[in-house]
């Protein structure tokens, strides 16, 4: 049992506000003054109200169990009971609590260090973050330094103020652009002009309005809460004007981004709301991310009223604020919810299957795609693993093969039909057909004017179409190959040659589709599909293996909480193994790694396709696709046509792959030409 | 006995094909660890379907190769497919018109078998492939020849065991496998364990035939 924290309340100033609970909290509130505040163990021993060899122990125990990693890590901090009362009560996403009392630096400068901390988790690549001004939120700027991410913009989410306060909110925005080494958009503007009439003028700058338009493009938002004391950053940045101003704010219990608001947290609306450039209420709102820092005992009410209007989404603050906060909101220790303890889920044998016969299932799905898309394809007579469309072939026209093993549908015969592949050769399981059905699909799409084959880099296929092409060579058929390696994760950039083909198949496959559909020449429909494929860029993981018919059983073992990055079609093992990530994270390492090799300029255009491994919902497929185009968007590349869904699966994996082709205007006239197929259709 | 007839030996290649059955999912399990995790799924159909083939005809051992050989150059496809194929193909060939199988025509099958990898397939020894059970099976059969073929075959079998296992401690650097670079270290090679299979049972079960 850890001992009590001892509040001492006789002490004057000095207020120590306990933790609402105790559990970890006094041993990680030591080592916060301990490591983070620089106190001597007497100290904290006194200011606890603990023994020092209490306060020892408790330090000795803090590192032992690895809560004291150099820095304190910050997710201790929000399984503090306050913040954990604060987040649950107002529904915040996150909560943050620092002790209030506690070395020698003010509270503006620790909450500003501790804001920036929770800043840093926030922030990714290709973020738009507005920003308000004060005191704080310069502490903020000032103690914030994370310079690794790409495509930032800061915006001031308010016109500027009086330069008679350092905090202005030019300041702060440029501070932590620079912090965070991203652009930094002022708001070209005073924050309160003379007359409302002046402000619709001033809207109307092209300028300024175009600033306002990325204000509304903010993913997330930095700001101070003002209370509406004399001395508060309100005031002292001219908002109020004289007492008669002030009689239109009686209401008014606190201020955010120059806005007033009630104790309640509802607007009030005076005369200065007119007159006032920057974020109004109803558009802090739609921000998805709004983190206030604030803390002091003056904030509270203030605090509270933001909380309660819900303009605030994550709070960092500190306990004695903290808790009066819950305390003026009537909350009451509630006794610990017991935490229902996890049985394990039971190691299942088996995955359940919609089989008959496991060795039948590839011949059974390919009839039953047959006769799904009758009017689309069909198989060869006597070589029921060649699979060719009914229209498209023709004359004159050079013949598209593609192929590999089963358990990637709707690959491969998909992508079979009239403006794509003329025939598709399917083997077994992750298997590569052998050379039978290819050469048989080699001779169906060949029109005198030469076959082409493109297929995915293994060495199974590249063996097996390489004999298909050797007897196809005997029968005076002109064969050209294209073994894709879109798969960056599966060698590094100067060994391309060795990487896989996957996903990124599909685009590779409608430009060559849409070549032979022009009646380009054999050599012109091999020079743009290897452009193509030199192109194409992608980049998967799994959370989930998949399992084979046969087996039914997992093919590679992921832990529960564990992804695998670089992840195979064939549930090969990918790059590296890491921690389950949010949806973003997953978007954000998948594009990160795509556009550091493909290196595109500003205005370049790019085709998207998101891809389900098998069992990924359309669902999670589309939040994917959301923060790939946010990420793109703020990249400044066009994004030319989009594709989402299960277009080249493995099996019943779930995890996702990106695929970017990086478009020049040949190919981008070629994708959007004309197709259609039972998986890809275009008018 | 130094020699055994080359007719009448249909059951060797269906003793083959038993035993990759019977492991089947052995093989698919050590696949699944660095590659797709499908060997033993497509080793088992070739193996399995030849013998159904071949089950009650009386045919020679190359005979009963070649049946092998078609089934998995032309039903299984991936790299096995032709790997094998093209090895049971070229064994065949080497033991075509011998009616006894002695020492010199096992040694002459054992390297046409190893130059029809080869041709098709380009690894060396320490790519963690199946040809690190092959060449110094082979090599292990030649070096003790001049002892009798029982004692070469044993020597071969004590090889291929020893270079299947010599593929825990190696880096892939060919096939799906060599994507994994170090992470494809300290667990078998499929290939080369379904090699050491069929080479310590052909050898085997030759050993019975001579006893």
């Amino acid at each position: 049992m850890a001992p009590r924290a001892i509040s001492k309340a006789g002490d004057g100033d000095t207020v120590f506000a306990m933790p609402l609970r105790y559990g970890d909290d006094a041993l990680l509130w030591a080592a916060w003054l301990y490591y983070e505040e620089g106190l001597t163990q007497s100290d904290i021993a006194e200011k606890m109200g603990l023994s020092r060899p209490s306060v020892n122990a408790y330090l000795a125990d803090a590192r032992t169990r690895g809560i004291v990693n150099i820095e304190i890590d910050p997710d201790k901090f929000r399984t503090l009971s306050i913040a954990q009362a604060l987040r649950d009560h107002f529904g915040l996403q996150d909560c943050l609590v620092i002790p209030t009392d506690g070395g020698d630096r003010p509270l503006i400068a620790r909450l500003g260090a501790a804001g920036a901390q929770a800043l840093t988790r926030f922030v990714k690549s290709g973020d738009t973050l507005a920003v308000t001004w004060g005191r704080t939120v310069l502490a903020l700027a000032e103690a914030l330094d994370h310079p690794g991410l790409q495509d930032v913009r800061v915006i001031q989410a308010t016109g500027g103020t009086t330069a008679k306060i350092p905090w202005t909110p030019e300041a702060c925005a440029a501070r932590m652009a620079e912090a965070l080494n991203a652009r930094s958009i002022p708001i070209s503007a005073p924050a309160i002009v003379s007359s409302a009439v002046m402000r619709s003028m001033l809207m109307q700058e092209p300028v300024l309005a175009e600033q306002l338009a990325i204000l509304a493009e903010a993913d997330r938002i930095v700001m101070g809460i003002s209370s509406l004391r004399p001395e508060s950053t309100i005031h002292t940045s001219g908002f109020l004007e004289g007492g008669v101003q002030h009689a239109h704010y009686q209401d008014a219990v606190g201020s955010i981004v120059g806005r007033f608001i009630d104790a309640r947290g509802e607007p009030v609306i005076g005369p200065m709301h007119e007159r006032t450039i920057g974020i109004d209420l109803a558009a802090l709102r739609r921000i998805p991310q709004r983190i206030a820092v604030a803390g002091g005992v003056d904030k509270v009410a203030a605090i509270l009223a933001a909380l309660r209007g819900g303009h605030a989404n994550v709070l960092v603050t500190d306990a004695v604020t903290g808790r009066g906060i819950l305390t003026a909101e009537g909350y009451k220790d509630a006794p610990r919810r017991a935490v229902p303890s996890q049985a394990p889920l039971p190691a299942r044998n088996h995955v359940k299957k919609l089989i008959n016969a496991p060795k039948d299932a590839v011949d059974e799905a390919l009839k039953g795609a047959l006769l799904a898309h009758e009017r689309l394809i069909m198989a060869l007579p006597d070589t029921p693993r060649a699979i060719v469309a009914k229209d498209g072939p023709r004359a004159g026209k050079v013949g598209i093969v593609i192929g590999g093993g089963a358990g990637h549908e709707p690959s491969f015969w998909g992508y079979v039909g009239r403006g794509l592949a003329d025939a598709a050769a399917v083997g077994n399981l992750f298997a590569s057909p052998p050379p039978g059905p290819i050469l048989a699909a080699t001779q169906f799409a060949d029109r005198g004017a030469g076959v082409l084959y493109i297929y995915g880099n293994f060495s199974g296929d590249v063996m097996n179409f390489d004999m298909a092409a050797e007897l196809a060579a005997e029968e005076q058929i002109a064969v050209r190959s294209i073994i894709t390696t879109d798969d960056i994760a599966s060698s590094p950039v100067e060994s391309r040659a060795a990487r896989r083909g996957v996903a990124g198949n599909v685009f590779i496959f409608k430009i060559a589709g849409a070549a032979a559909d022009r009646m380009m020449p054999l050599d012109t429909c091999e020079s743009v599909v290897r452009r193509a494929n030199a192109r194409t860029y992608t980049m998967g993981l799994a959370l989930e293996p998949g399992s084979p018919p046969e087996t039914r059983r997992p093919s590679f073992d992921l832990g529960p909480d564990e992804i695998e990055i670089g992840v195979g079609v064939h549930g090969e093992l990918g790059v590296v193994r890491q921690k389950l990530i949010s949806a973003d994270e997953s978007a954000d390492l998948l594009l990160d790694r795509i556009l550091a090799e493909m290196h595109p300029s500003e205005g370049d255009q790019v085709a998207v396709l998101v891809n389900s491994l098998g069992s990924t919902p359309a669902m999670e497929l589309y939040i994917i696709l959301r923060r790939v185009r946010q990420r793109l968007k703020a990249r400044g590349i066009g994004v030319h046509s989009c594709l989402v869904g299960p277009y080249y699966t493995s099996l019943d994996m779930a995890g996702v792959s990106l695929s970017l082709l990086h478009l020049d205007p040949e190919l981008a006239a070629l994708l959007e030409a004309p197709c259609r197929s039972a998986a890809l259709t275009l008018p | 006995m130094n020699a055994i007839t080359n007719a009448g030996q249909t059951a060797i290649v269906e003793e083959l094909a038993e035993v990759i059955v019977a492991n089947k999912a052995w093989l698919s399990e050590i696949d699944g660890k660095i590659g797709d995790g499908d060997h033993g799924i497509n080793m088992a159909k070739g193996f399995g379907r030849t013998a159904e083939r071949i089950h009650g005809k009386d045919m020679t051992l190359d005979a009963a190769m070649l049946v092998l050989s078609d089934v998995l150059m032309s039903e299984i496809g991936g790299s096995m497919g032709p790997l094998y194929g093209l090895m049971f193909e070229d064994m065949a060939g080497a033991l075509k018109g011998h009616n006894q199988l002695d020492a010199e025509t096992f040694s002459a099958m054992l390297n046409a078998g190893l130059a029809g990898v080869q041709g098709v397939g380009n690894a060396q020894v320490g790519d963690k492939t199946l040809i690190d059970t092959l060449v110094p099976a082979v090599t292990a059969f030649d070096a003790a020849k001049a002892q009798g073929f029982a004692p070469a075959l044993a020597a071969m079998i004590t090889a291929a065991e020893q270079g299947r296992d010599s593929t825990i401690d190696l880096v892939a650097k060919i096939g799906r496998a060599s994507r994994l670079g170090e992470r494809s270290r300290g667990v078998l090679d499929a290939g080369a364990t379904s090699c050491c299979m069929i080479l310590t049972t052909l050898g085997h079960s030759v050993l019975r035939r001579l006893a």
